[in-house]
């Protein structure tokens, strides 16, 4: 009896184990152990590439959309009505065959779930034939496209309360085994319609930072997530890979007053100090992107602007320059904000330009962008006090705090979720209750577009119209901070194939092409 | 017994007077140098060193004039770090340590009012000293929140059965005695001899307990705030320090991680030997050994 916890731990050390490269085995730490399981109805995969289910349409390494499980799809004049004719050797890893009947009931149940893939819009999802799909929306809404390249397809017959932990799905992989807290084991699907992986076998181990810095370091892992800031300090035999993305950093402001409402969860709303717009424009104003993208990621990121920056829904017009503390300062005193009693800390009555700017207490690279923000800020007489918490403390704090979080995504439906004032206090979109009537118009107008080109300059003009907006220029509802590179440190004898531009995604963006990689080594 | 006991008093009064004042030089020694740290880690928040300032332009820099310790991966000082951090820990290590000395101390002496007391007493020690050490402290710091009072309750509320234990078993050795018996029957109230026969008796050991408790508050501290439990990853603490310098370790930054885990080491020792030197010149047969 008493071997039995060593051979447990024996037992574990294998599995994360560094084996020969014939026995063609991977260790990643990445992290991104979804909290929910791997169910795609509940949000696992949401920004695409759900590892185990197969999608309708994926996108490619330049974000083009490409036939995954469709080989034709078009919407209707009436943009209502979306017609996908299915491939019709796509096989769920048990063998079975994916059919229209199964695409239907996905897009069906995760419209009934409500949960992170948010389907509400979709009227009906029936099967006209085996491999013919129809998807009947309530009203027109551009971004739908979106759910088509990120809801994971589940097996009809085979979905039920443990589908999260036990996930079966037409993806190119399919489960072993799931320790929480510990690690994933994933090994090829042999009925995936794309081709085999020359890897028979992929442990994903979660830890922290450290967990994978020492995993690194000791060679047990093949691929490794890293902060930003340490990413040019590889141990010998990796090298480092800098992924660009879409992935943003902002600091969220409460924008309403503090007025004693609280959320149904009982979670205070509001702040007298950030419902202000002088405040928030002024931060804007005031914060240095490049000193922080120095600072937090060492060079490797750009500065943010807006929720999309540089992407084709995005607005510069709307952006503010900022490093211009001078400017901020005058903004603040134009509202009333004067440094009285000498502290170096403006106030406005008996109201002092103090809040808290919360940060996962888990993420380094968080952590310093939040006291970066807080130390520039003190320069124009805002004192911005950096707290680091856990996750489900922030959740509690998000709406009467400003918090440090991050977001980034292929398409322009994120901008609908954080800014539109139907999602205030939705989750963890627009957790601020920002809410502007004129937003909300362009938002809607830009979802019911003919087209996603026609879209655009609706996006834009919520961003900024030349009068208000959602942008610093407007609104300020964000001070936006930087755009992330994701870094990695890769075994030289890992070809991980071409990057795509990475959205936001908590771990698993890298393995969007995990089935093309290659060993190299001999 | 009372033989072994004459013996080793029959050798002492010849070398006593000379090993007693050898030991009480040692404990002022090892007491200025206790308070000469106490008086260093007081003053940093009031030295010219900003250990919150940030500065991308001096990230992960040795050992130089200009920053004797080095600095951080964001560019922080690590000695003003370093002297903040003790500062903290030291705060910690006295209020904990303080908390914990006042609760071993009350329920002593709650112990010799009556033996249900006596016994309950007993009872709470035995399992409070039956429970695993650090997973008590982790369950009461997580349960009180974490932070700064979160490290302070778990170590107090963890800290006090030992020396409560030491000073039990002293008051009934004292309340047992003939003079305290003597003066129950002259009528003297139990506060009186609580006072007058008690406080003197345990006066020594509660001092000596309570510099004993100080160390392993500090090491704690460090421990809660290296898993995250602690003071918030921000601020300046031994433990944050350490934690963070797993990092710095990595990219070659040994000072991220030797000065600070040398400032704890020489805190915790410090405070430990001065302990054991109190300790000893309060024992009546140890003292002039």
């Amino acid at each position: 009896m008493k071997y039995i916890p060593l051979a447990a731990i024996a037992l574990s050390l294998a599995a994360v184990q560094p084996v020969p490269a014939e026995a063609r085995s991977l260790v990643l730490a990445v992290g991104g152990e979804p909290d929910a399981g791997f169910d795609p109805i509940m949000g696992w995969g949401r920004y695409g590439n759900p590892l185990f289910q197969a999608t309708l349409l994926r996108r490619g390494a330049g974000l083009e959309l490409e036939g995954d499980l469709a080989t034709f799809w078009e919407l209707s004049e009436d943009r209502l009505t979306w017609r996908i004719v299915l491939r019709e050797d796509a096989r769920f890893s048990d063998g079975t065959a994916l059919t229209a009947e199964d695409v239907a009931f996905t897009f069906n149940t995760a419209r009934d779930a409500g949960g992170l893939a948010d389907l509400s819009v979709l009227a009906q999802a029936r099967a006209t034939g085996p491999n013919t799909v129809e998807l009947h929306l309530r009203q027109p809404r551009i971004t739908f496209i979106s759910h088509l390249a990120s809801l994971g397809i589940v097996p009809a017959s085979a979905y039920g309360e443990t589908y999260s932990r036990e996930p079966l799905g037409a993806g190119p992989f399919r489960m072993v085994e799931w320790r929480e807290g510990e690690q994933l084991v994933v090994e090829p699907n042999p009925h995936w319609h794309g081709g085999a992986s020359p890897f028979e076998r992929v442990s994903f181990v979660f830890g922290g930072e450290e967990t994978n810095l020492s995993l690194a370091r000791t060679g047990e892992a093949h691929l490794v997530a890293v902060p930003p800031i340490q990413a040019d300090w590889a141990p010998a035999g990796m090298r480092v890979l800098h992924v660009e993305t879409v992935d943003n950093r902002g600091v969220m402001f409460p924008m309403v007053p503090d007025e004693g409402q609280t959320t149904d969860a009982g979670h205070p709303i509001g702040n007298d100090v950030t419902a202000d717009p002088a405040i928030r424009r002024a931060v804007n104003l005031a914060l240095d992107r490049e000193a922080l993208v120095q600072l937090a990621l060492a060079g490797h990121g750009r500065p943010a602007y807006g929720p999309a920056d540089g992407l084709p829904w995005d607005n510069p017009a709307g952006y503010l320059p900022g490093a211009d503390p001078i400017a901020a300062a005058a903004v603040l005193e134009a509202a009333g904000w004067q440094d009285a009693n000498g502290d170096g800390i403006v106030e406005r009555g008996d109201l002092r330009a103090e809040f808290t700017i919360v940060y996962p207490a888990s993420d380094s690279t968080r952590q310093a962008l939040a006291l970066g923000a807080a130390q520039q800020l003190q320069a124009i007489g805002i004192d911005a006090k950096p707290s680091g918490r856990s996750w489900d403390e922030i959740e509690v704090m998000m709406h009467a705090n400003a918090v440090v979080f991050g977001w980034g995504a292929h398409d322009p439906l994120e901008i609908y979720s954080l800014y539109h004032s139907s999602n205030a206090g939705l989750g963890w979109v627009n957790t601020g209750f920002y809410s502007n009537p004129t937003v909300d118009a362009y938002l809607e107008a830009a979802e019911a577009a003919n087209s996603f080109e026609a879209s655009l300059p609706m996006w834009q003009a919520a961003q900024w119209d030349g009068s208000t907006g959602f942008g610093a220029r407007g609104d300020a509802a964000w001070a936006w901070l930087v755009n992330l590179e994701h870094s990695y440190w890769v075994s030289e004898c890992l070809d991980t194939g071409a990057s795509q531009i990475h959205p936001h995604g908590h771990g698993f963006p890298i393995t969007w092409n995990l089935q093309d990689w290659r060993w190299t080594c001999q | 017994m009372t033989e072994t006991i004459m013996q080793q008093c029959a050798g002492a009064p010849q070398d006593m007077p000379v090993r007693r004042g050898a030991a009480r030089r040692q404990l002022v020694r090892r007491g200025a140098v206790v308070a000469g740290i106490l008086a260093l880690v007081t003053a940093a928040p009031f030295l010219p060193l900003d250990p919150l300032h940030l500065n991308p332009a001096a990230r992960g820099l040795g050992p130089s004039l200009a920053a004797p310790f080095g600095t951080d991966l964001l560019g922080r000082d690590v000695l003003a770090r370093t002297l903040t951090a003790l500062a903290v820990s030291a705060q910690v290590g006295l209020a904990a340590a303080a908390i914990s000395t006042l609760i071993a101390v009350t329920l002593a002496l709650a112990a010799t009012f009556s033996r249900l007391a006596e016994r309950a007493v007993g009872v709470l020690t035995e399992l409070a000293l039956g429970l695993p050490h650090f997973v008590l402290v982790l369950m009461v710091a997580y349960a009180a929140g974490g932070g700064m009072s979160g490290v302070i309750l778990g170590v107090a509320l963890t800290h006090w059965p030992r020396l409560c234990r030491v000073l039990r078993h002293e008051a009934q050795t004292v309340a047992a005695a003939d003079y305290v018996r003597i003066s129950r029957a002259l009528g003297r109230s139990r506060f009186w001899v609580a006072r007058y026969h008690l406080a003197p008796h345990l006066l020594p050991q509660v001092v000596v307990g309570f510099v004993l408790i100080f160390p392993h508050a500090i090491l704690h501290e460090a421990g809660l705030s290296f898993i995250g439990l602690g003071i918030e990853p921000h601020l300046p603490s031994i433990g944050v320090m350490l934690a963070d310098s797993l990092r710095g370790l990595m990219a070659g930054h040994w000072w991220v991680a030797v000065f600070p885990g040398l400032g704890l080491v020489f805190l915790a020792l410090s405070f430990e030997v001065f302990g054991e030197s109190l300790r000893r010149a309060a024992d009546p047969v140890d003292g002039g050994a």
